[in-house]
């Protein structure tokens, strides 16, 4: 589903952020990326969402190779990846409801249709009875859940999450953690990036360290993944 | 189809939204352009005016040539002939004494004693005259000068260009003419570049209180068209609003000024050309379409250099 072969990013003089980085996921996998701040996972992300083009190195993402993918179609690329930011990109003037159906809207979905959706994925976050609330009035877990259900509601094939329980305390950040897991489950590969220790023990998953740029270290949870290299 | 159809509407809700959004920068916006619309109308109008004037005074231009009497009907002929051949002639009459005595009588009918002191003299004292109709003012004399010929002087008593005092009216309103234009192209021209600059400023502003909201639209997939869309909107509305407020101005101005102008002959045709529905919807739809224009343009270069879509 996702394959980085000797990716690497450097931003002018600087030393590079991420140097020949490997790394190969499964479809319907849920690899948790690890590693203190600037060590270049967000640099990771931001490459597989197209913000950013590698310096070198081959990615292709869902059968889609980024080398030849047009500007034009960045668009559509993106439309299959669903994102999950750490401060939620909400838009603050929207309820919940119209948060998600604003994905919608840019794809071009009927309102019909929309009036159907909305309301299946906030159930799936489980904010069924905030729909009409304002991000304002919401609690960080519930914000952070609204912009997961806003990231699969046009059901991506891979949902990436930058840091969703950063600004979280414990207990909201399971909440939203137990979010993913559940998406997981229904079929969508999960790529997330965490430095909280705890969240990574427990979730016992894939784990893929990323430190000064490189991978360091790749352990297999208990179901899925491949061994450490 | 149909999903375009949905963004398009959903483009164009947007739009309008963002315009009420920032409802002081629109009117600001809006205010300015209706300046330079009506700048640009007036000028328009002022022209239509002008020109419809100086047309109606080019009118009954002519030449009076005098004959002497006893004259010699054949040189006569062919002075007439030459007339009739000028291109810049459209009519020929010749008035012989009798008809010119006949004309003065009844043009000062009123006037028993002067009719009795002509009587006395005895006689008819009025000479026989070609009046030479001329459709150009600038031939006039040219017109006139063909009587002045050397082979001619032996009939022509004198050649007189009528409505001298109207070549100086006529002049002026030329002048007059040449000056509005130029003025309010000048005039027209900085209110555009000051309008097109507040509209500039208007979409920068709006993109960069909205530049979490764009980027959000970008990396959920929304394309180039929808991010860009709203902002053509919005900037094509102060076009329309501008554009209708100014047609109505000046609308108001040519029916007011109008009634009172529209009683005199070189105003008659241009006030009924330009109340003319045709007309009116012309200048509508004209100026709204101006309108979209330059906001189209300055909103494109404000989002070319601050929206940054290339780089995805």
């Amino acid at each position: 589903m996702i394959l980085l072969d000797r990716v690497t990013k450097s931003y002018g003089r600087k030393s590079a952020a991420l140097k020949g980085i490997n790394l190969h996921v499964e479809n319907k996998e849920f690899v948790v990326i690890v590693g203190q701040s600037k060590t270049g996972k967000s640099t990771l992300l931001k490459l597989l969402t197209r913000e950013e083009k590698p310096s070198s190195g081959k990615i292709i993402v869902g059968g889609i190779d980024y080398d030849k993918l047009k500007d034009k179609n960045v668009p559509y690329l993106r439309r299959k990846i669903g994102v999950v930011f750490q401060d939620f990109k909400l838009i603050q003037k929207k309820t919940v409801f119209e948060n998600v159906a604003y994905a919608l809207e840019i794809v071009g979905m009927g309102n019909k249709e929309i009036k159907h959706t909305v309301p299946r994925v906030l159930n799936i976050v489980g904010l069924s009875n905030k729909a009409d609330s304002y991000p304002s009035e919401l609690s960080g877990g519930e914000r952070q859940r609204v912009a997961i259900a806003r990231a699969i509601a046009r059901q991506p094939r891979i949902l990436i999450a930058d840091e969703p329980t950063g600004n979280l305390d414990p207990k909201h950040a399971w909440d939203v953690i137990e979010v993913l897991e559940r998406i997981n489950k229904y079929g969508t590969t999960v790529l997330l990036t965490t430095h909280n220790q705890d969240i990574v023990q427990k979730l016992n998953r894939r784990i893929v360290t990323i430190q000064d740029g490189k991978v360091v270290s790749d352990k297999a949870g208990n179901a899925r993944g491949r061994q450490t290299i | 189809m149909m999903r375009h159809l949905i963004t398009l509407r959903r483009i164009f809700a947007a739009g309008i939204k963002n315009f009420f959004r920032n409802s002081w920068l629109s009117i600001a916006a809006t205010a300015v352009m209706v300046v330079a619309l009506v700048i640009v109308l007036m000028a328009v109008v002022l022209n239509v005016v002008t020109r419809s004037a100086i047309a109606e005074l080019s009118t009954n231009l002519k030449v009076s040539v005098y004959l002497q009497d006893n004259t010699d009907e054949a040189l006569r002929k062919e002075l007439q002939n030459e007339f009739f051949t000028n291109s810049n002639v459209d009519k020929v009459t010749f008035i012989s004494k009798e008809e010119a005595q006949k004309q003065f009588a009844a043009s000062f009918q009123e006037d028993k004693k002067l009719l009795e002191g002509l009587a006395l003299i005895g006689g008819n004292t009025l000479p026989a005259s070609f009046e030479v109709g001329v459709t150009d003012l600038s031939k006039l004399e040219d017109v006139g000068n063909t009587a002045k010929q050397e082979k001619y002087a032996s009939i022509v008593e004198s050649v007189s260009l009528g409505k001298t005092d109207v070549k100086k009216t006529i002049d002026r309103a030329a002048n007059a003419q040449n000056f509005i234009t130029s003025a309010s192209i000048i005039a027209a021209s900085i209110f555009a570049v000051v309008s097109m600059l507040i509209i500039f400023n208007t979409i920068r502003m709006a993109i960069f209180t909205r530049s979490e909201e764009i980027r959000t639209q970008k990396l959920l997939g929304a394309t180039p068209g929808y991010i860009r869309g709203p902002f053509l909107v919005e900037s094509s509305m102060y076009g329309v609003i501008a554009g209708i407020v100014a047609s109505s101005i000046v609308l108001a101005a040519i029916y007011s000024l109008g009634n009172k102008v529209s009683g005199q002959a070189e105003f008659i045709e241009s006030y009924d050309f330009l109340t003319k529905p045709s007309t009116i919807f012309a200048m509508y739809a004209a100026s709204m379409l101006l309108g979209i224009l330059v906001g189209i343009f300055s909103s494109t270069l404000a989002m070319g250099r601050y929206l940054k879509l290339k780089h995805w």
